[in-house]
């Protein structure tokens, strides 16, 4: 019996930090590239929501809903794991959308503080971004942005889900993600 | 006194009119009002001299200055610092951190009493909220509340505070006679920042989950109403005495205005990324905006309802809680 109020009260401290709380500090992240193509053609190859196959580290997406806010997609990544995300912004004539992560699997369960935790795919928790285009004469400037804590809800972080971990991730998607988008956009 | 201040406000007709409204509002011995902008992600917190619309220092804060209090009569400026695991306390004459104040796990929000006698402190871990002496900086206090406590303000009769609980949903009502919780009003989904009017009757408080913000009676600690507003609801300010409610809308880049007699949203103006923190100048007519992704400061004329000026500041801006000096 004892047992089990145990496994209880763990399994509510669980449901309460995942829903909930967050660590102290909220993180940025903003990668810039400029492209040698048009707008309009850059913001075709991502005005999709739906489609994220122009980011090297998706294999695929599928999506509920369509260009407009409360669409929700769900991001394949290479090493299997998925992220799903929620539309809350669009805007075409900005040629801009944000999102929010809503849900990730887990890459992997690690052991800290006595308890175990299971790090995100993306190290990140609370994750919002948003990706927009400035027409620069012929030129694209993209901007892409985004704000989030660290995945560890509670003081003293493992290094898997400290606010290091989080930034070199998130920093590591916008580069990769915004490389890519040059190339396809320049061929 | 005033002609200086006039002098360095020749900006354009709009700055003119700011320097006469504060000459008229002030006390002809009243410092300029400098707004205190925590840069979370720099270690820092700007002085912003409201009148000439620069920052005219910046202080370094270890520990990820997040809370920001200021002293009644802007001697002093306290701000949360939750890495440090307590708050700073800055001259704002030297413009240097003078002590450190060691409290608990993740202090965040942070309140001083209308008489500056005292300096209160919510610990996000802890479920607490605890009472120091502005004098001596010893903590006298700790008041268990509802869980992840962020925002706080104490009535303007120095009689209650308040505290919005984020994860219980609820803001509790502290007797600060007896420093114990007298009753708790459940509100919408994770309330983080209130405001209180004048009269201490009503507290206005954004729920960042359920997008709206709670209209609470104070003498009941019942809800009145629910207004609903755009993503993510961050904190509350007033303006013009009390007839505007403004709401940083942090997920959205803008800052929603709501006729408080109505209760009803009259406009949304666009602000920078990720707005945080919210103030009231002094004259009663200006609000200071803090962006937290951008770096920087809105001032929104609430009368006109418009962005007139938008100040660099730091990384991280984000100064939760009540950063306007007098």
């Amino acid at each position: 019996m004892k047992k089990i109020i145990l496994f209880v009260s763990v399994l509510l401290f669980f449901f309460t930090s995942i829903a909930n709380a967050h660590g102290p500090v909220r993180q940025k992240a903003e990668e810039k590239i400029t492209i040698n193509a048009p707008a309009a053609k850059v913001w075709d190859i991502i005005k999709n929501y739906g489609d994220m196959s122009w980011h090297p580290g998706i294999m695929s997406t599928t999506v509920k809903g369509d260009n407009s806010k409360g669409a929700v997609r769900v991001l394949t990544l290479k090493d299997g794991g998925t992220i799903t995300e929620e539309l809350k912004k669009y805007d075409e004539a900005k040629m801009s959308y944000a999102y929010k992560i809503t849900d990730m699997s887990s890459s992997k369960t690690i052991t800290h503080a006595g308890a175990e935790e299971k790090v995100p795919a993306l190290p990140v928790n609370d994750y919002a971004a948003s990706i927009e285009l400035a027409d620069k004469g012929g030129k694209t400037e993209v901007i892409w942005k985004a704000g989030y804590y660290r995945a560890y809800m509670n003081n003293n972080p493992p290094e898997e889900m400290n606010e290091e971990a989080a930034n070199t991730a998130v920093k590591a998607v916008l580069e990769t993600g915004l490389i890519n988008l040059k190339k396809l956009a320049e061929k | 006194m005033f002609s200086l201040n006039c002098h360095r406000t020749i900006l354009g007709n709009k700055a003119v009119a700011i320097c006469i409204a504060t000459a008229l509002l002030s006390t002809p011995l009243a410092a300029q009002p400098f707004a205190y902008i925590s840069n979370q992600l720099d270690d820092s917190v700007s002085v912003v001299d409201t009148a000439t619309g620069g920052v005219v220092d910046t202080i370094a804060v270890t520990g990820r200055p997040a809370g920001v209090a200021v002293a009644p009569d802007g001697s002093k400026v306290y701000v949360s610092t939750p890495e440090a695991k307590g708050f700073a306390v800055i001259d704002s004459k030297k413009r240097e951190v003078i002590a450190r104040v060691a409290v608990n796990d993740g202090t965040l929000g942070i309140a001083v009493s209308p008489d500056g006698k005292r300096i209160y402190v919510a610990d996000w871990y802890k479920n607490n909220v605890s009472v120091i002496d502005a004098d001596s900086l010893q903590i006298i206090h700790t008041i268990s509340v509802g869980e992840s406590p962020s925002g706080l303000v104490v009535s303007p009769d120095n009689r209650w505070l308040y505290v919005a609980n984020r994860i219980s949903n609820s803001v509790s009502r502290i007797d600060l006679k007896t420093l114990t919780v007298k009753k708790t009003a459940q509100v919408g989904t994770h309330p983080f920042g209130l405001t209180i009017d004048a009269r201490g009757e009503r507290i206005y408080v954004a729920n960042v989950q359920s997008d709206d913000v709670t209209v609470v009676e104070t003498a009941r600690m019942k809800p009145i109403a629910t207004v609903k507003v755009n993503m993510l609801p961050y904190a509350t300010a007033l303006a013009l005495n009390d007839s505007r409610l403004l709401v940083t809308n942090q997920d959205d880049g803008s800052v929603s205005v709501i006729d408080t007699e109505t209760l009803k949203e009259i406009a949304l103006i666009t602000v920078g990324t990720k707005p945080e923190g919210i103030s009231t100048h002094p004259d009663d007519r200006h609000v200071y905006v803090a962006n937290w992704f951008d770096g920087n400061v809105s001032v929104i004329d609430a009368r006109t309802l418009k962005v007139i000026d938008t100040i660099q500041t730091g990384e991280g801006s984000r100064a939760f809680g009540q950063f306007m000096g007098k």
